[in-house]
């Protein structure tokens, strides 16, 4: 002994006796336990891996903007929804709202999967609205076109899908983790002990609750009319981030949805009034904006899977017209086009130089439906500045319009149907006046019409699809404007054949 | 019996025995010595300890951050969202502000957030014009002058606001801001929980910060909102109509504020004044406020400076720096012109009706000077709201502050004092009350003038001179006026409402000049 006992501390004691020694050995596992516990929690929580993708295309079909943090749904839940709530979609799985799948892939277009506190969860991303298809004819395999109108994706079944699923007496551990477990072993894996009894009847609570939280959010949708696919109320879904009281809107300010745009060629766009009512000029500002509907938070938007698809889409380029194209036609078509159209649409298929390229046009001089200029309003506009506060990328460019905005037209062949209300089926149609324009057609097919420059808008269903029923008389709806002499409906059929030919070259 | 477990390095475990010592009495200096080293070991560490925890309350909660330069160096931008210093007593930390209108919407008069208050809010601004932000510590918002005296208006219904400093903030639903922060304090919502999750949803505090959030912020924000709730408690009288939109109860604001007064029975709601061009008051013998109770300019903006503080200012010399720079600024400062054309011709034959019948009054030396109210007879419960015994009261607050100014007239209120007329076409609606929504409307009888209207709307209409008051938008966005309520009449002040049309015509135009 090279001290008296009364020297040494206590541990130093008590590990100097047998019993003492058993005693500390005793003690050492249940303590090793809880470290070790408490470590896997932690990891558990702390654990953030979006699924990466090398490829900027597949990244953009599924890569993630950071939504899934705060807004993801379990992703096995979500598998288990179609079954569990079956009687909430029209047909069968997501596809049924016009999600798309392709080969092999357990999640559609549109959505990401993250692993965020040791649970996968997957949420939309940009794809979802911005991703659509062309078949050639009925029969034909669909051709994917990233950043495209998602044409046939049903955003507000989307949404009715998860709140009235969320309020269905289904939803809960009694239907859910079952039908998680069955997925699951189709796919050879097995549901844990701590996953079926704690952490997923957890989870279906949680969501649960989020759900009804969002549905009573969202409540204004259920007053309004039907988007349809290809549509979204965009403004009056930013009023419900900040918790307006929608039911004290007034009327006018409702009932406004917008076609999902292109999201191509970016770069030259620099500068332009965005949006349709040009309401923002900020391309970082409004990419944001619209990042928020995929679930995202100033906290948790993953800024790095974001800017991966905001550099790609600076010069990611709209597709060909796949068809042929009558270029002597197409040549008559070019003088006027330059004549009727270049001035606010741009001096060519790729040269958006023009006077009014990018600027609000006064509604009274366009005249087309005025509710998705009337969704926006002055009140939104300043509260949309305080969004991002505290970050140097606060926004600080929506403004308040009285027009639309006049856009670049390339790639519109895929951009059917037209205005910013997307109620007109096809450009040959947006060359006749209002009064002669289709008043009845159906949106969400795919199978496209070259001829006409639009998808085919006749086929109210195909199997057990059915398309959605578009009605110009219904408020929001209206396919009036953009018409008369300065617009081309007057020219004779001969020169709207020539000018449409050309169009098929932007 | 042998042990189970051998121990496998005592050594580590015993402390390192000293070195055997053959002196005693050395050893007793050694351990003496080192006992005394560990003291100051203890001491220092106390002390240092100490140093960095009065560093770290300090850093957290009083460091001060000037503004940035964008609203410090420009005189229009600090006059609109320039800190006098209210942040320190009366600010908010800035993330409970910001979460406020999203939590609580059920608590503001409409849609909108903070907009549906009638704030002036430029497009591209974090916060309205008249909320200031700062660095006390954490960021906080308070208020300035600019919140009240900051007007907007458009031109067209397809236009934006066009804002003008120094206006009469017609739009403003003061009551309806001050109620707005005391109800959400009140509320059960308004706890850690719901904040913070509110809170992270929009920002991202460091953990230090969300702690300080969590257990300080809130619970001292909710409690100091909550005490003002018995100081505002006649804002809550049933009995009482709306201040509504452009208007607030001024003498009472200061009475049951600065001067603590126990709480009357009176109520006198007035117009926001607009606060331009105050050199004007520099003429001898004017007073100030629409019953001539201040003295001076100078004094009327620090007693209102020194309300939106609410408390002494921290530092005399700094306060009145900032003072003094707004006196300037507003003094210099002038009104825009009428942005609508204006017929020449019959303008001036509406100076000849002006001089004939406006001018004794309003160019005079009768101008901003006290009057009877018997010469006017408009609505007399805006004089019943103060008295002498409460100017001499709140005169003897702010100079127990150890600020030297004229004040408040220490004497009874006997009427209204006849206004200076720049900047008219903007100070819709008109009288001390803003019962009169037009100019036009005020050429006429009060029998023949609008009963209920709509103020607070801002949509300009040149025709009547004034803002729109009637019509679904009108009814919409501003407040309900009924002249039959209490201090909201219409009467008094029927001058020139006999004229022939045609004169009352060129007169409106000529008042558009001015």
């Amino acid at each position: 002994m090279s001290a008296k006992p009364s020297q040494l501390t206590w541990l130093a004691r008590l590990a100097s006796r047998c019993w003492g020694r058993v005693l500390l050995f005793a003690l050492m596992i249940p303590t090793l336990f809880v470290l070790v516990a408490a470590s896997m929690v932690w990891q558990r929580l702390r654990d953030d891996r979006p699924v990466v993708y090398e490829s900027i295309e597949e990244h953009f079909k599924y890569g993630s903007t950071g939504g899934e943090r705060e807004s993801g749904f379990p992703y096995w839940i979500f598998q288990a929804l179609p079954q569990v709530c079956e009687k909430h979609l029209s047909g069968k799985g997501y596809a049924s709202l016009g999600l798309m799948f392709e080969e092999g892939k357990d999640l559609p277009v549109g959505m990401s999967k993250r692993s965020y506190q040791g649970i996968d969860r997957t949420f939309l991303n940009c794809a979802a609205c911005h991703t659509s298809t062309v078949r050639d004819a009925a029969n034909a395999t669909p051709r994917m076109y990233l950043g495209m109108p998602a044409n046939t994706f049903n955003i507000m079944a989307f949404q009715k899908f998860f709140f009235a699923c969320g309020k269905d007496p289904n939803f809960s551990k009694d239907f859910i983790v079952p039908e998680v477990g069955r997925l699951m072993k189709l796919q050879g894996r097995k549901l844990g002990v701590m996953d079926r009894y704690l952490v997923f009847p957890l989870a279906v609570w949680l969501m649960r609750e989020r759900l009804l939280m969002l549905a009573g959010r969202f409540d204004w949708a259920n007053t309004q009319h039907e988007w349809g696919p290809g549509r979204v109320d965009t403004f009056n879904a930013a009023k419900v981030l900040f918790n307006f009281p929608m039911h004290k809107l007034p009327e006018k300010e409702l009932n406004g949805p917008g076609d999902f745009p292109s999201i191509w060629n970016q770069g030259p766009r620099t500068g332009m009034q965005l949006h349709w009512d040009g309401n923002n000029t900020m391309v970082e500002e409004r990419n944001k904006s619209a990042a928020f509907g995929t679930g995202t938070t100033p906290p948790t938007l993953d800024r790095n899977g974001i800017g991966r698809i905001e550099d790609w889409l600076l010069t990611h380029d709209a597709p060909k017209f796949p068809y042929p194209v009558n270029s002597e036609k197409a040549q008559r078509g070019a003088p006027l086009y330059k004549e009727y159209c270049a001035a606010c649409h741009g001096a060519g298929a790729r040269d958006f130089s023009g006077e009014f390229v990018g600027k609000v046009t006064p509604w009274e001089q366009i005249r087309t439906d005025r509710r998705r200029l009337d969704t926006y309003t002055y009140d939104l506009a300043v509260n949309q500045a305080t969004l991002y506060a505290g970050y140097d990328w606060r926004f600080r460019s929506f403004r308040k319009t009285f027009g639309y905005a006049n856009a670049p037209l390339d790639g519109i062949w895929l951009r059917a149907p037209y205005l910013h209300n997307g109620s007109v089926p096809t450009l040959r149609d947006l060359l006749e006046p209002s009064a002669k324009r289709t008043k009845i057609f159906y949106r969400g097919y795919d199978v496209y019409d070259p001829a006409h420059l639009g998808f085919k808008h006749d086929v109210p269903e195909e199997g057990a699809k059915h398309y959605f029923k578009y009605d110009v008389s219904v408020a929001g709806n209206s396919n009036a404007g953009h018409e008369g002499k300065r617009y081309g409906t007057d020219l004779s059929a001969q020169d709207k054949a020539a000018l449409l030919e050309y169009l098929k070259t932007f | 019996m042998r042990c189970l477990i051998q121990a496998p390095l005592t050594l580590p475990l015993t402390p390192l025995a000293p070195p055997a010592l053959e002196d005693p009495f050395m050893s007793l200096t050694v351990a003496s010595q080192s006992k005394r080293r560990k003291l100051h070991l203890w001491i220092a560490i106390v002390v240092a300890l100490a140093a960095l925890g009065a560093w770290f309350g300090w850093y957290k909660f009083f460091r001060e951050e000037p503004q940035p330069d964008w609203i410090i160096k420009d005189p229009e931008m600090r006059f609109k969202y320039g800190s006098i210093g209210a942040e320190r007593d009366a600010g908010i930390p800035y993330w409970i502000f910001y979460i406020l209108p999203r939590m609580f919407p059920d608590k503001l008069p409409g849609p909108g957030g903070l907009a549906s208050l009638g704030v002036s809010w430029e497009q591209g601004q974090e916060l309205p014009i008249g909320f200031t932000k700062k660095v006390v510590g954490f960021p906080r918002v308070a208020n300035n002058c600019a919140a009240c005296h900051t007007t907007n208006y458009r031109t067209s219904a397809d236009s934006n606001p066009i804002f003008v400093n120094a206006g009469p903030g017609h739009t403003l639903n003061l009551e309806a801001f001050f109620r707005f922060l005391v109800d959400c304090a009140k509320d059960p919502r308004f706890n850690a929980d719901n904040m913070m999750h509110e809170i992270n949803l929009v920002t991202d505090l460091s953990f230090i910060d969300r702690m300080i959030y969590r257990f300080l912020l809130i619970p001292i924000t909710k409690k100091r909102l909550t005490e003002r709730e018995g100081q505002f408690a006649w804002i809550y009288r049933k009995d009482f109509p709306e201040w509504g939109r452009g208007r607030d109860d001024a003498m009472n604001l200061t009475k049951y504020f600065m001067i603590e007064a126990p709480m009357d029975n009176s109520f006198g709601p007035s117009d926001i004044p607009s606060i331009w061009n105050l050199k004007k008051y520099d003429a001898p013998g004017t007073t100030m406020n629409w019953a001539g109770d201040s003295h001076d300019s100078y004094s009327v903006v620090i007693d209102s400076a020194l309300g939106l503080l609410g408390a002494p200012p921290k530092s005399n010399d700094e306060f009145l720096d900032s003072v003094k720079w707004l006196h300037a600024y507003l003094k210099q400062n002038t009104p825009p012109k009428y942005p609508f054309p204006i017929d020449e011709g019959k303008a001036n034959a509406g100076k000849i009706v002006f001089d004939s019948i406006c001018a004794s009054c309003h160019t005079s030396d009768k101008t901003g000077k006290r009057m009877p109210l018997a010469s006017v007879a408009t609505d007399a419960e805006r004089i019943d709201t103060w008295s002498k015994e409460n100017a001499i009261a709140a005169n003897k607050v702010v100079s127990g502050f150890g600020i030297q100014r004229k004040g408040l007239v220490e004497a009874p209120l006997e009427g209204y004092n006849p206004p200076f007329l720049d900047g008219l076409w903007l100070r819709a609606p008109y009288l001390h009350n803003g019962s009169v929504p037009t100019l036009r409307d005020m050429l006429e009888p009060a029998a023949k003038r609008a009963k209920v209207f709509y103020r607070g709307f801002d949509l300009y209409d040149p025709t009547n001179v004034g803002f729109v008051f009637q019509g679904a938008d009108a009814q919409r966005v501003g407040t309900e006026f009924d002249t039959s309520a209490r201090a909201n009449s219409n009467h008094g002040h029927e001058f020139g409402t006999a004229l022939p049309q045609r004169d009352k015509d060129a007169l409106i135009e000529y008042l558009k000049t001015l």
